[in-house]
């Protein structure tokens, strides 16, 4: 694994406006800095409400921040105050899996998946035998023409995903995208998730309030202090690779890094 | 599929094509009850006020034959069909352009809502000062009547469509072209069609109250070339006609909005 940083986020900075008066102007979250290496798979946990899905939406830049930076490998920092200047998605680098599927009503699982590929003009044989591979990959051969309504949660939540790792962007932000499962589904889907992470190893933001998921998924794991958030605690997960996620809780560290975590965590 | 759901299956489906046949004795009936209470409302009436609906079914044939009723109702439908186009085409085409533009939306939308308020119909006699008698202040009266249900409808559907969908599409890499196209049209085709199905036999009404006041073909012109003339089985037969041609378009509508609109979960008709 190289060690090159490649994303940056510097005293990263949001606040709403308050209803009452520009004074009590809420800081969601204040002074936020971590960077993240090329191929590392980052956690970041917090308690709800503490602007986890804020950051990312920040660093997706389809959200303004109010102060701070965000950079990507040495390139000059993205003008993300600005929200005529933001660019979503940074060129196509920056995937975002968001908690919520946002599959396109309209268009059936494979349209779905071929979505990006389509808008970016990179539809081809390659590209679409890529698409196919990840659907068998994650079990959704032959559901390749059903709509979105006709799938299971987590069939859809599995159909997002490949949606994003179909165009292969050099980082992928993750928002609880397990969130919403039963115990069961979200172990399938996290082992899913991280065969596919082991083959390609991008680097991945995978924000989630389930320290367990933290612990079984991440190479590190930041913890958020309530809002404002800030960094508070750092993590780095030894536990060796290929990991069983069923059982995880048996592995001998496991016990001591989610006590410290638990700790942390308000 | 288990073979226990398959059974449940055949056991629904037995027993919604039960349903159906009901509903549809009951339609039947219903039509038979309806030409009953014509045929004795135009008896107790007297032949002025109410025809008899086998001499307005009778009427309708021979002026079909001769050719008369086929120019009538070709005049009336071009007429609707431009206005309709005209005005539908404005209708989608400037929430589009508004999209684009916040502050302008922000300063005009309450004039635009403020404009919905005048009674189109009034505007007729300015119309024919202004554009004269032929075509013109008829397609201005369908235009308009077609353009503020449609022209709603899909502002309206653009407020409502799912930010999240638009920027899951922005972080991919869409155009805002491509945004409005795939994303806020397919969101809004359902507010669309709903609207359509007040547009379009709007512009049919419309084009026939034009030519009552206007010109000298059409079936408006017809029905009220018949009153002049005290020929009551003329002005009902000019009333089927139109009534059947919005039927017709009414149920081409809904066939398209099943096809187009496949991919919605639940059939949502709003049958007029």
């Amino acid at each position: 694994m190289s060690t090159q940083t490649l994303l940056e986020v510097r005293d990263l900075s949001k606040r709403f406006a308050s209803r009452e008066s520009r004074d009590a102007a809420l800081w969601v979250i204040k002074d936020l800095s971590f960077s993240v290496p090329d191929g590392e798979f980052l956690t970041i946990i917090g308690p709800s409400g503490s602007g986890k899905t804020t950051l990312l939406n920040m660093i997706a830049q389809i959200d303004t921040a109010t102060g701070g930076e965000v950079r990507f490998k040495s390139e000059p920092p993205a003008p993300i105050s600005d929200p005529k200047l933001l660019n979503p998605g940074l060129s196509c680098r920056i995937g975002y899996v968001t908690q919520e599927d946002n599959l396109l009503p309209w268009r059936t699982t494979l349209q779905n998946v071929l979505f990006p590929l389509t808008v970016q003009g990179r539809l081809n044989d390659e590209t679409r035998a890529r698409a196919q591979t990840l659907i068998r990959t994650v079990g959704l051969a032959g559901f390749e023409n059903h709509y979105p309504h006709e799938l299971s949660g987590g069939m859809r939540k599995r159909a997002s995903l490949i949606r994003t790792l179909v165009y292969d962007p050099p980082v992928i932000l993750m928002d609880e995208p397990f969130g919403a499962l039963d115990a069961q589904t979200r172990a399938v889907l996290q082992e899913d998730l991280l065969r596919l992470w082991e083959l390609g190893r991008k680097t991945i933001v995978f924000v989630t309030h389930d320290i367990a998921e933290a612990i079984a998924l991440g190479d590190r794991t930041l913890v958020l202090s309530r809002a404002p958030a800030k960094v508070i605690g750092e993590h780095r997960i030894s536990i060796p690779r290929p990991r069983d996620i069923r059982g995880i809780m048996s592995h001998p560290d496991f016990s001591a890094l989610y006590q410290r975590i638990r700790a942390q965590v308000q | 599929m288990t073979t226990q759901d398959t059974a449940l299956d055949l056991a629904e489906s037995a027993h919604l094509r039960w349903r159906q046949y009901a509903v549809l004795g009951g339609r039947i009936g219903l039509a038979i009850l309806f030409f009953i209470v014509w045929k004795i409302g135009a008896e107790r009436a007297g032949p002025i006020y109410v025809a008899d609906p086998v001499l307005v079914f009778q009427r309708i044939v021979t002026d079909t034959m001769s050719g008369e009723l086929v120019r009538h109702v070709y005049v009336t439908l071009r007429l609707s069909i431009i206005g309709f186009a005209i005005g539908c085409f404005f209708g989608v085409v400037l929430p589009f352009v508004l999209r684009r533009m916040p502050r302008v939306t922000a300063a005009i939308e309450p004039y635009i809502m403020a404009s919905v308020g005048v009674p189109k119909y009034a505007l007729v006699p300015l119309f024919i000062l202004w554009f004269g008698i032929d075509d013109a202040p008829k397609l201005w009266l369908i235009g308009l009547l077609v353009f503020y249900p449609v022209f709603i409808a899909v502002f309206a559907g653009i407020r409502n469509v799912d930010r999240r969908l638009v920027n899951m599409a922005r972080v991919v890499g869409a155009s805002e072209s491509r945004i409005s196209r795939e994303v806020i049209w397919n969101s809004l085709l359902s507010f669309f069609f709903a609207s359509l199905k007040i547009a379009l036999p709007r512009a049919v009404s419309a084009a026939i109250i034009g030519e009552f006041l206007v010109g000298n073909e059409g079936l408006g012109y017809m029905i009220e070339y018949a009153r002049q003339n005290f020929d009551t089985v003329g002005v009902f037969a000019g009333i089927v006609v139109a009534t059947v041609i919005v039927l017709i378009i009414n149920a081409a509508l809904v066939r398209i909005d099943r096809h187009i609109n496949a991919w919605r979960p639940v059939e949502r008709d709003m049958q007029l």
